[in-house]
């Protein structure tokens, strides 16, 4: 168990900034998820903790002892690989106590009941004496696991494990993973590309787009106050809505459409003097009217019915506008709409976002009640 | 049998002449192949029947017929036997130990130039390319020059077992060093398809270079190395070009060689030659036997 720091970590391959100057804290035994689209730098972030890449620039910090130069053998880690990585000619017994017989002086009993013991937390005993070819996807799974957790390492690392199981066993195995982190408290950086399992899992997320931190939060905070529209759009499925506005006589203008969106003084004042905007809103903050009954309600057509059985999640556009430009709602799943029909949105001033189109920052975000008991607690 | 279409026949009629087809085809194809069968193996057994007959058998006999009670010895094998014998022990001296090392050294340099990384790689395996492609012919001279300059025998001059078989060492060590390239290379495309992330975790897992290499790579390398100890022990078991250079006293002369003298100056004594040349032979075709399961996993890549 183990704090991990993070400082002004660069990566640099040739030209190429992989990763730029991201800072972490990690605490003890917290569960930080890396978030972000493919080739944004969340892997490259992991293997320079692991030590299977060099650091560029800054340093690396287990328990304050900087890790920078040390190689991977030496940095008391564990690391669960996407491909599981488990050797193919040994046994599952063998693959778990490889790491104690390269790493510790155990005894060969203590490395035993110690294998044994991880295989029962994990439910694999009975697979002991297998060989991982025999194994099916999540029992080599939780073999990789049970590798890691045999070491007791200060970190675990984890990288995208969860992507070559089905759906189903997925949403298990999060669960899972998270009662076992929970259990043993070991720091743990996890990295993957699914927003879902970022917010599901993390005590706190810490999103990278091109190279760059865009914010480290608790999953909440990521989703109701993102630091930009990157953060805002990527977290959060379907993902929120933006529309380009600039900003006239304190309304949002898209004269295009003939949209105009009057702001209170708290919002406006917020904005203070950009006049190039994004409007945000969530699809589910968005609501179905039968007819227009405030400046904040706009009359549009469905295109799209998407029924989930608990929600519907409609594609509309606003009238005169092409199919190109339709954004998402989301409404009961017991509202009955239908496709074609027109109807009249609100989109209530306290939900939504606003974001400087230039630097993508966000200006305003949207109002909440119990604000710092909701951000801090985790789903 | 009802009529199934408008042109009278039935079912039956249209299957037996499918099947009829069908068996001309396979007919066809069975002769072929057995005529490619007898193609093949007629050297080979012409060369076994005569190994079996008398010198008289051989003249008054073809040499496909097979021998009769009248001409039938095994005189030729023991003949053969006899003056192959010391050739034999000599070629498995050195020729055991040449195979091992280089299909060794060849999986070290393959696993160096894969799955570690370090500076001028492709330098390395470029000269490792060029070692495949360097003819025998083209090393007699400076090998026999480097070998007189370094003058084992005299090295060894402290033990004279050992200076005895200095031309065997010569051998032994050229051999090796003959073979490390083919053996990198086919070594280092078995260990580019072993997977990176493997490696890493065992990285992770604490182990070193060497110890990566001894517990995960050597153990699925067993495929690989049987090809290269197949593909190694044949080549250096045939060969006579280095032997003829290196090897000067008699009493070193390897199978190759002892084959060669079977030759008669007078009279051409075509059984003895054939038992001899199936002796010879004979290691090969073990080595074939023994490492032949492995051999087809490791040339079909799986593990």
């Amino acid at each position: 168990m183990a704090e991990l720091t993070l400082g002004n970590v660069t990566k640099r391959f040739d030209d190429v900034v992989a990763v730029d100057d991201v800072s972490i804290e990690i605490d003890d035994g917290e569960f930080l998820v890396l978030v972000g689209p493919s080739g944004c730098g969340k892997s490259t972030t992991l293997r320079m903790i692991a030590g299977l890449e060099t650091i560029s620039d800054g340093r690396i910090a287990i328990d304050g002892d900087v890790v920078n130069d040390a190689p991977a053998q030496q940095r008391d880690i564990a690391m669960v690989f996407q491909s599981y990585a488990l050797y193919p000619h040994m046994t599952v017994r063998e693959n778990m106590r490889f790491g104690l017989e390269e790493s510790t002086t155990l005894e060969k009993a203590e490395m035993d009941s110690r294998v044994e013991d991880a295989a029962e937390t994990l439910e694999i005993d009975d697979l002991l004496e297998r060989k991982p070819g025999e194994l099916s996807g999540g029992q080599q799974q939780r073999v990789a696991l049970g590798r890691a957790i045999v070491r007791d390492p200060a970190v675990f690392l984890m990288d995208e494990p969860l992507s070559n199981l089905d759906a189903k066993l997925r949403s298990g195995m999060r669960t899972e993973l998270q009662r076992l982190q929970e259990e043993l408290g070991v720091t743990t950086v996890y990295v993957t590309h699914d927003q879902t399992e970022a917010m599901t899992m993390s005590d706190r997320i810490a999103i990278l787009d091109g190279g760059e931190l865009q914010q480290v939060a608790t999953p909440l905070e990521c989703y109701h106050r993102p630091t930009n529209r990157f953060v805002a759009g990527f977290i959060g499925e379907p993902s929120m809505n933006f529309f380009d506005v600039s900003l006239e006589d304190g309304r949002l203008v898209d004269s295009d459409i003939e949209f105009e969106y009057p702001l209170s003084s708290v919002v406006r004042d917020s904005v203070g003097e950009t006049t190039e905007l994004v409007l945000g809103i969530r699809p589910e903050d968005v609501e179905l009217l039968d007819a227009r009954e405030t400046a904040h309600d706009f009359p549009v057509v469905v295109d799209v019915v998407e029924p989930m059985g608990n929600e519907n999640n409609l594609l509309v556009r606003f009238p005169d506008t092409d199919t190109e430009s339709t954004f998402n709602v989301i409404v009961d799943g017991m509202c009955h709409v239908e496709a074609g029909k027109r109807y009249v949105i609100r989109i209530p001033e306290s939900a939504i976002h606003v974001f400087d189109r230039e630097t993508g920052a966000a200006l305003h975000n949207r109002e909440i009640e119990d604000e710092t008991e909701l951000l801090a607690s985790r789903v | 049998m009802a009529t199934a279409d408008g042109t009278g026949r039935s079912v039956g009629d249209r299957i037996a002449e499918h099947r009829a087809e069908l068996d001309t085809q396979r007919v066809v194809l069975y002769a072929v192949l057995v005529g490619l069968v007898g193609f093949y193996l007629s050297p080979l057994w012409a060369g076994l029947t005569t190994a079996f007959k008398s010198q008289a058998g051989f003249i008054n006999t073809s040499p496909l017929e097979p021998p009769t009670p009248a001409w039938f010895t095994v005189e030729p094998w023991e003949l053969a036997f006899a003056t192959l014998q010391g050739g034999l022990v000599n070629s498995v001296m050195f020729v055991v130990p040449a195979t091992i090392l280089s299909a060794l050294f060849g999986s070290f340099a393959a696993y160096g130039l894969t799955k570690l990384s370090w500076r001028g790689q492709v330098g390395i395996l470029v000269i490792f390319l060029a070692g495949v492609f360097l003819p025998y012919q083209s090393v007699l001279v400076p090998l026999r020059q480097f070998w007189s300059i370094v003058d084992l025998a005299g090295l060894l001059a402290f033990a004279p077992v050992l200076a005895n078989r200095a031309d065997l060492l010569e051998l032994t060590i050229t051999h090796t060093a003959y073979g490390i390239p083919i053996c990198t290379i086919l070594f280092r495309s078995y260990y580019k398809t072993l997977g990176d992330e493997m490696i890493e975790a065992a990285k992770i897992d604490g182990a070193n270079a060497f110890g990566i290499y001894k517990r995960i790579v050597l153990p699925l390398s067993l495929p690989m190395f049987a090809v290269t100890l197949i593909y190694q022990f044949t080549q250096v078991w045939n060969d006579l070009l280095f032997a003829l250079v290196l090897v000067t006293s008699r009493s070193n002369y390897v199978v190759t060689q002892s084959l060669n003298e079977l030759q008669g100056s007078m009279a051409q004594e075509y059984n003895i030659q054939m038992a001899g040349a199936f002796i010879a032979a004979l290691p090969t075709i073990i080595i074939y036997i023994v490492f032949g399961r492995q051999f087809a996993k490791g040339i079909t890549g799986a593990s």
